[in-house]
């Protein structure tokens, strides 16, 4: 960012995370407009992706789309066309329809009786005129694997339109996502020990999202259980803790790390696909980098 | 198919030296009420440190309520504006300090952090920056912000 021009960063609780967005332009009335403006698209993303909030797309989907075509918004249209593609690209393993096993586990609250199925190939149908059905009765979909990072992307796009912004950075509580010409880098933090730094990277004008096992705050050296599960609600079995996953797109990027959390480096070809690259953190501390990666990966000596 | 490269990591890398500590500082309280309420001539406190009325041309615009709550380890300071009928217009992250962070992004971060412990606080500020990963201390947030409501929503109108 030029030496010049006005750097201002801020910080709103959004999305379950706390959501900063940073940008740098000429004039610093404009340059906070974008930030507003930025803000906005995250909340837009929030009210309509919530698997919380009683009025958001996805709850209504929830509640009605088996019984009858629910119109959905653009937005949450475009984000289930690439879960759908995600899912058939991973042989099923990216599937946004695990909700009523993360409800089983505790992770997800419960709006009413559960049948436990339904989440199977071909439960979601995308019909003309932004309308979805479900498949089955029991279907339920949770965004959280993928919304964080269409929400980045939409911040980015809002400082990018509005023509008063040079370069810009989003992070939505791990997912990143940057435009402009500056050269960013960020620290991974080793998912055992978060005060440990395993590696910097760095990145231009593209997306880096992490995931990890869900660590207990407090006794981070624990690391059972995990909000992300196998398809068949069986947990993770392998012995990665960490991932971070860099891509075209943060929307790509974040829906990615739920991909390698459960098939490490057997998803190269899908991460080629995609043009992603990826790092995971094994739970011996073993580090391993995807080959286009490793230019910009800094170990930590 | 290529490579995947592997490293194992040095046990001098994981398991040394203490959490650190680090904070951000978005904006003063002066500079938040200003953001909330640009057409605003005057905030007189209603609650001395904590609740002010702000007022554009002689009517209420709303109000704005500053408050902190603890994240994982530390405060974080918010301020939550209200519409003149008590509604929230906006929740802005005034300043946010944990002992450590989720991913933290700085050129220099490393170093700073060499010899500090998690009771020495760094306050970082130019072109040092940091964070994410953290999900419990937003929660006390969005509780704190319906606290706010409970207390307040309609006893200030």
């Amino acid at each position: 960012m030029a030496a010049a021009s006005n750097r201002i960063r801020r910080a709103r609780p959004l999305l379950g995370t706390f959501v900063e967005i940073e940008a740098a332009g000429p004039a610093q009335a404009e340059v906070v407009g974008a930030i507003d403006a930025a803000f906005d698209a995250v909340s837009g993303v929030h009210r309509l992706m919530s698997f919380h909030e009683p009025d958001s797309d996805v709850s209504r989907l929830n509640r009605q789309a088996f019984d009858r075509p629910v119109k959905v918004h653009q937005w949450t249209f475009d984000v289930l066309k690439t879960s759908i593609e995600l899912h058939r690209e991973s042989d099923g393993l990216f599937n946004i329809a695990v909700a009523p096993i993360l409800q089983g586990m505790g992770l997800l609250p419960r709006h009413d009786e559960d049948e436990a199925e339904a989440i199977a190939r071909e439960a979601i149908e995308l019909l003309e005129g932004r309308m979805i059905r479900f498949r089955h009765r029991g279907t339920k979909i949770d965004l959280g694997g993928i919304a964080k990072g269409f929400a980045v992307d939409r911040a980015l796009d809002a400082l990018r339109h509005s023509g008063a912004v040079t370069c810009g950075l989003v992070n939505a509580g791990g997912d990143l996502g940057a435009f402009g010409a500056e050269v960013q880098t960020a620290h991974i933090r080793h998912p055992r020990h978060p005060g440990r730094v395993v590696c910097r990277i760095e990145f231009a004008g593209e997306a880096l999202a992490s995931s990890a096992r869900r660590l207990d705050p407090f006794q981070s050296a624990q690391s059972d259980g995990s909000a992300i599960v196998r398809p068949d609600g069986k947990p993770l079995t392998n012995a990665i803790d960490g991932v971070t996953v860099r891509a075209p797109s943060c929307m790509i990027a974040d829906a990615l790390t739920k991909i390698v959390m459960i098939s490490g480096a057997d998803a190269g070809s899908l991460l080629e696909l995609y043009q992603a690259s990826a790092l995971l953190i094994t739970s011996d501390s073993e580090v391993r980098i995807s080959p286009d990666l490793q230019s910009v990966v800094h170990l930590a000596a | 198919m290529t490579e995947w490269i592997r490293y194992t990591l040095p046990v001098a890398a994981i398991a040394s030296v203490a959490s650190p500590a680090y904070a951000m500082e978005y904006l003063s309280i002066e500079e938040a009420q200003k953001q909330a309420f640009p057409s605003a001539s005057q905030f007189t406190p209603i609650q001395a440190g904590r609740i002010w009325k702000a007022e554009a041309g002689g009517r209420v615009a709303g109000y704005f309520i500053f408050d902190r709550v603890v994240g994982k380890h530390l405060y974080i300071d918010y301020a939550v504006a209200l519409t003149p009928t008590g509604a929230v217009q906006k929740v802005e992250i005034l300043q946010y300090r944990e002992s450590y962070g989720g991913e933290i992004r700085s050129p220099s971060w490393l170093a700073q952090f060499v010899g500090k412990t998690s009771t020495s606080s760094l306050k970082i500020n130019g072109d040092i920056r940091n964070i994410a990963g953290a999900t419990l201390s937003s929660t006390h947030v969005t509780e704190g912000v319906k606290r706010i409501l409970a207390t307040y929503g309609s006893r200030l109108k």
